[in-house]
C-alpha cells in the first residue's frame, strides 16, 4: 500500500516540496480540500494541505520543524498512507476580484491551488499576496502563485524583501485606496486569521479561510478538530476545512491548536535520539 | 435441587499489576478449567440460555461437547451460529443474555457462557481448524459493504459463503470498527480481531481502507456498481454535553477521541508511536457506560492517579457490563452516582482545571419513568485536569448528508423493514447503523441476517438494472 516519494525538494526555506505518488486521490481532487497522511505504520494522522494535484501525483509543502520533515530529511522514500481527499473544496466559479492570501505552509500550498483553479475561469480577477518570515524563505518562484495571479504580491515579516509586515498590510491598503474586493480566501497562521478577520467584518467582506486544526481520523468520528462558528460546533474535517473567518471563536480554536505542544517536542527528542535504530 | 458448584475462577492479572499495563486482564480458560465449566451445566430440557442469545447459539450442546473434551466438534458448533465468537465471548453483556437466563443463575451462579465461548474460539484459531465454508460461486454478483466493524465482517463472512464477490470500504486505516479502534486490547486483544479479518480475507473478501463513503467515494457509485449494498457503518459521532465553557476546553476529549488516540494509534506508546495523548493525574469521566469503563480504565493505565465517574443515576443503573464495572472499581476507579457537571472552567492556557457539578435525584413521572432531576443548590466543584465525556455515539452525518434517499429518523438511524432494507430497494442496513448505539453481538447477528435476505434479494431479483438515486457529492 506505501505511496511513493516521487520529489523532495528542499526549497532552502522553512519548508520542503515533497512529490507523493496518490492516482486515485488525485482524480478526485479539488482545490482546498486536503489530505492526511503517515510516515510510517506507527505514524500520526497528520492533515496536509495540497498545492497541487497532477499527473497521479500530489505536490504539498512540509514544515521543516516537526517529525516528519525530519524523516523526509532522513531519506524516507514513501509513506505509508495517504488519505483523501478530505473536506469541502472550494466552488469553482466567477467570483469577481478576489484575493489570496497566505503566511505559512498550511496556507501556500492552497494560495497555489485557488490562484490556478480560479485562473482558469472567466470573471475573476486575482491578486495573490504571499507572506514569508524574511527574504530568506521564499520559495523559488514557480512554486509561488506568481504565473497564476494578475497580481502578485510578496511581503516578509521583517521587511527584508517586499512590502513589509503581513498580508493584511497590504490588504488594508488595498481597502484604503478604495479597491474593490469581493472574495477573499486565504490561510496560514491562526493568529494572524484572528487579526484578520476583524478587518474583514469591518469591511463587510465576504471570506473563506482554511483552518488548521489538530485532527485524529478526519471523518467526523473523533470531534478533536471541533470549532465554535457563531456558538455552534462544527468540525473542521466534515464541515471544513475552510470557514467565514468572522464567524470563527479564534482565541479557543488558537489555544487548542497548541494543546499538544509538549508532546510535539517530546516526539522531536525521541526521534532524533534514536534515529535509525527504532525503525 | 443438589448444591451447585461455584463457577471455576479464570486466572487474571492482579488490580495491581494491570494497571501497569494494556495487555488482557484475563487469561482464559484452560482446557481443564474449561471441561470442568462445561461439566457444570446440567443439560436442561428447554435450555433458557439460547433464546437469550441474540445469535442463538447451540449453547447446550457447546457446553456438553467442551466437557467431553470435543473441541473441535464444539467449535464448528459455535461457528455455525456466530463468525466471531472469541470476540463476543469477551464483549457481549453475558449476564443480560445468555448467563442472566441460565437456570443457575437462580441457585449461585450461572454457567461461564462467555468464557466458555471465548475458550472455544481460542482453541479453534490457536489449532488452526479450517471449515470449508464457500458454498457456491456467484462471483458475477457483487456486494458493497460499508463498515468493517462487527456488522459489516459478519455479513461479509455470510455473503462470501453464497459465493458472492464482497469488497467492504472502510474509512479508517485498520478494520474492524469498534473492535479495533474503541474497545481497549486489555479487554479484547487486537491480535485476536485481525485474525478474525485475516481469515475474512483469506475467504476472498476485499476491503478496501482509507475509503470513506460520502467523502471520497459516493454511495450512488456503489449502488451503480453493485447488485446490492450494505450499510454498516456504525454510529460512530461523538455527542458533547453542551455545557458552558466546554466550547473547546483543551484536555476535555470525547471517549471517541480519547478510545481512538490510544487503540487505534497506540498512544499509550507514545513517542516510540507518533500520536500523543495528554492524559493527566486526575482524569473525570463522564457516563457510565462500556465506553466510559473502557475511557476510564485506559486512563489509569496511562498513569492517572485518580479517576472517577461521573454518573447521573446510581451505579446499579450504570450500563456497563457488570464484569467491566467490578474490574474498574478493583482498579480504584471511583465511582460518584447522582451527580452532573454543569460548567466547566479553564485555566488561562485554555486547559481545563475544575468542573462545577450539581448532586441528581431520581424522580419517577407518572409512567414509571425515573429520570434524574438536579438538586437546588446542591453545586459543588472538583479539580480535574482531564475530562473524557462517554455520553454514547450518534450516527455520523457525514455519510447521512450525502445519500438523502436513504430514510433515516430524526436521530438519523437508519431505518430498515423486517428484511433489512432500506427505503432504497437492494440498498440493506444493520448493526448500529440501523439500531442506534447497541451490541457487538446484535450487530453481528444483523450483518448475517441482513446476508441472508441479501442472498434472497438477489436470488430473486434483475438486479442488472441499478436503483436510480441522487447523486450528491461535497
Ligand atoms: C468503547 C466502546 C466499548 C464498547 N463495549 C461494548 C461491549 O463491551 N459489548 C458490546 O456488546 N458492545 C460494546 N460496544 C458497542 C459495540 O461496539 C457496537 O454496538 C458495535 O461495534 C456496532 O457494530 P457496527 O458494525 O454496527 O459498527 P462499528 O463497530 O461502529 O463499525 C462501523 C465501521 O464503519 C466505518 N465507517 C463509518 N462511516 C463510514 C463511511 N462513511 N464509509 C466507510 N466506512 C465508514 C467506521 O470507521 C467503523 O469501522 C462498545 C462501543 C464502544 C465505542
Ligand atoms: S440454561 Fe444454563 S444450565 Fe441450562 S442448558 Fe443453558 S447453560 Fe446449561
Ligand atoms: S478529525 Fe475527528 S472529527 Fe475531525
Amino acid at each position: 500500500m506505501p505511496f511513493a516519494i516521487t520529489k523532495m525538494i528542499d526549497l532552502d526555506s522553512m519548508d520542503y516540496l515533497v512529490d507523493v505518488e496518490a492516482p486515485e486521490i488525485v482524480e478526485r481532487f479539488h482545490p482546498g480540500q486536503f489530505v492526511m497522511l503517515m510516515t510510517r505504520k506507527e505514524g500520526e494522522r497528520i492533515p496536509m494541505s495540497v498545492m497541487k494535484a497532477e499527473n497521479g501525483k500530489l505536490t504539498m509543502f512540509i514544515r521543516k520543524l516537526g517529525k516528519t520533515s525530519k524523516e523526509l530529511r532522513d531519506g524516507i522514500t514513501h509513506f505509508e498512507n495517504v488519505i483523501g481527499p478530505l473536506g469541502h473544496g472550494i466552488k469553482e466559479k466567477a467570483y469577481g476580484n478576489v484575493v489570496v492570501v497566505s503566511d505559512a505552509v498550511c496556507g501556500q500550498a492552497e494560495n497555489y491551488a485557488i490562484c490556478e483553479a480560479l485562473s482558469k475561469i472567466e470573471g475573476n480577477t486575482i491578486t495573490s499576496i504571499q507572506t514569508f518570515p524574511s527574504e530568506k524563505e521564499i520559495y523559488p518562484e514557480e512554486y509561488l502563485a506568481k504565473a497564476l495571479a494578475d497580481q502578485h504580491i510578496i511581503t516578509t515579516e521583517d521587511g527584508s524583501f517586499g512590502e513589509a509586515g503581513n498580508y493584511i498590510t497590504v490588504l488594508q491598503k488595498m481597502i484604503d485606496r478604495g479597491e474593490k474586493i469581493d472574495f477573499v480566501f486565504g490561510g496560514g497562521k491562526l493568529p494572524t486569521i484572528k487579526a484578520v478577520s476583524t478587518v474583514l467584518a469591518k469591511n463587510n467582506i465576504d471570506n473563506l479561510f482554511t483552518t488548521r486544526q489538530m485532527m485524529v481520523d478526519g471523518s467526523g468520528m473523533c470531534g478533536a478538530c471541533r470549532l465554535y462558528i457563531d456558538g455552534k460546533m462544527k468540525l473542521v474535517c466534515v464541515d471544513g476545512p475552510m470557514f467565514d473567518s468572522r464567524k470563527v471563536d479564534w482565541d479557543k480554536a488558537i489555544k487548542r491548536y497548541n494543546m499538544f505542544k509538549k508532546k510535539e517536542k517530546e516526539a522531536n527528542d525521541y526521534y532524533e535520539a534514536h534515529k535509525g535504530g527504532s525503525k | 435441587m443438589p448444591k451447585i458448584k461455584p463457577r471455576v475462577p479464570i486466572g487474571k492479572q492482579s488490580p495491581m499489576e494491570r494497571i501497569t499495563n494494556f495487555d488482557s486482564v484475563l487469561y482464559g480458560y484452560t482446557e481443564d478449567q474449561a471441561v470442568e465449566e462445561a461439566s457444570r451445566c446440567i443439560q436442561c430440557k428447554k435450555p433458557k440460555c439460547e433464546p437469550a442469545c441474540p445469535v442463538t447459539i447451540g449453547i447446550k450442546e457447546m457446553n456438553l461437547l467442551i466437557a467431553q473434551r470435543k473441541f473441535k466438534e464444539a467449535y464448528l458448533l459455535v461457528k455455525e451460529d456466530n463468525a466471531f465468537p472469541a470476540c463476543s465471548g469477551r464483549v457481549c453483556p453475558q449476564e443480560k443474555q445468555c448467563e442472566g437466563a441460565c437456570i443457575l443463575e437462580k441457585f449461585g451462579q450461572p454457567v461461564a457462557i462467555g468464557r466458555l465461548e471465548a475458550f472455544i474460539a481460542d482453541w479453534g484459531r490457536t489449532h488452526e481448524v479450517e471449515i470449508d465454508e464457500i458454498k457456491a460461486n456467484n462471483e458475477d454478483k457483487h456486494i458493497a459493504i460499508v463498515g468493517s466493524g462487527p456488522a459489516g465482517l459478519a455479513c461479509a463472512a455470510e455473503c462470501r459463503k453464497y459465493g458472492y464477490a464482497v469488497t467492504i470500504y472502510e474509512t479508517l486505516h485498520k478494520p474492524g470498527g469498534v473492535l479495533i479502534y474503541g474497545i481497549p486490547e486489555f479487554r479484547l486483544p487486537k491480535a485476536i480481531v485481525e485474525k478474525e479479518i485475516e481469515h475474512l480475507k483469506e475467504m476472498g473478501v476485499k476491503i478496501e481502507l482509507n475509503h470513506t463513503v460520502g467523502q471520497n467515494i459516493y454511495y450512488y457509485e456503489l449502488v451503480s456498481q453493485n447488485d446490492a449494498v450494505f450499510l454498516a457503518m456504525g454510529a460512530g459521532a461523538p455527542k458533547f454535553m453542551g455545557i458552558p465553557g466546554e466550547n473547546p476546553m483543551d484536555n476535555v476529549y470525547s471517549s471517541n477521541e480519547f478510545l481512538i488516540r490510544a487503540n487505534l494509534m497506540k498512544a499509550y506508546r507514545f513517542p516510540e508511536w507518533d500520536t500523543p495523548i495528554n492524559c493527566g493525574n486526575k482524569v473525570a469521566v463522564i457516563g457510565a457506560g462500556n465506553v466510559a469503563m473502557d475511557a476510564a480504565r485506559t486512563a489509569r493505565r496511562l498513569g492517572a492517579d485518580e479517576v472517577h465517574i461521573i454518573y447521573r443515576r446510581t451505579r446499579e443503573l450504570a450500563p456497563a457490563r457488570k464484569e467491566e464495572l467490578q474490574h474498574a472499581l478493583e482498579e480504584g476507579i471511583i465511582f460518584h452516582e447522582r451527580v452532573a457537571p454543569v460548567r466547566f472552567h479553564g485555566d488561562d492556557d485554555g486547559f481545563i482545571d475544575y468542573m462545577e457539578l450539581v448532586r441528581m435525584e431520581l424522580v419517577e413521572d407518572e409512567d414509571g419513568n425515573i429520570s434524574p432531576e438536579p438538586i437546588e443548590g446542591s453545586t459543588f466543584y472538583m479539580e480535574c485536569d482531564t475530562v473524557i465525556e462517554a455520553l454514547g455515539t450518534v450516527p455520523n452525518r457525514l455519510f447521512l448528508d450525502r445519500a438523502p434517499d436513504i430514510k433515516r429518523d430524526e436521530r438519523g438511524v437508519i431505518i430498515v423493514d423486517e428484511n433489512y432494507m432500506t427505503s432504497v430497494e437492494g440498498t440493506f442496513a444493520g448493526g448500529d447503523a440501523s439500531s442506534g448505539a447497541a451490541t457487538v453481538i446484535k450487530a453481528m447477528g444483523e450483518g448475517k441476517k441482513a446476508a441472508r435476505a441479501i442472498h434472497a434479494y438477489i436470488s430473486m431479483h434483475d438486479t442488472s438494472h441499478r436503483q436510480k438515486v441522487q447523486k450528491v457529492e461535497v
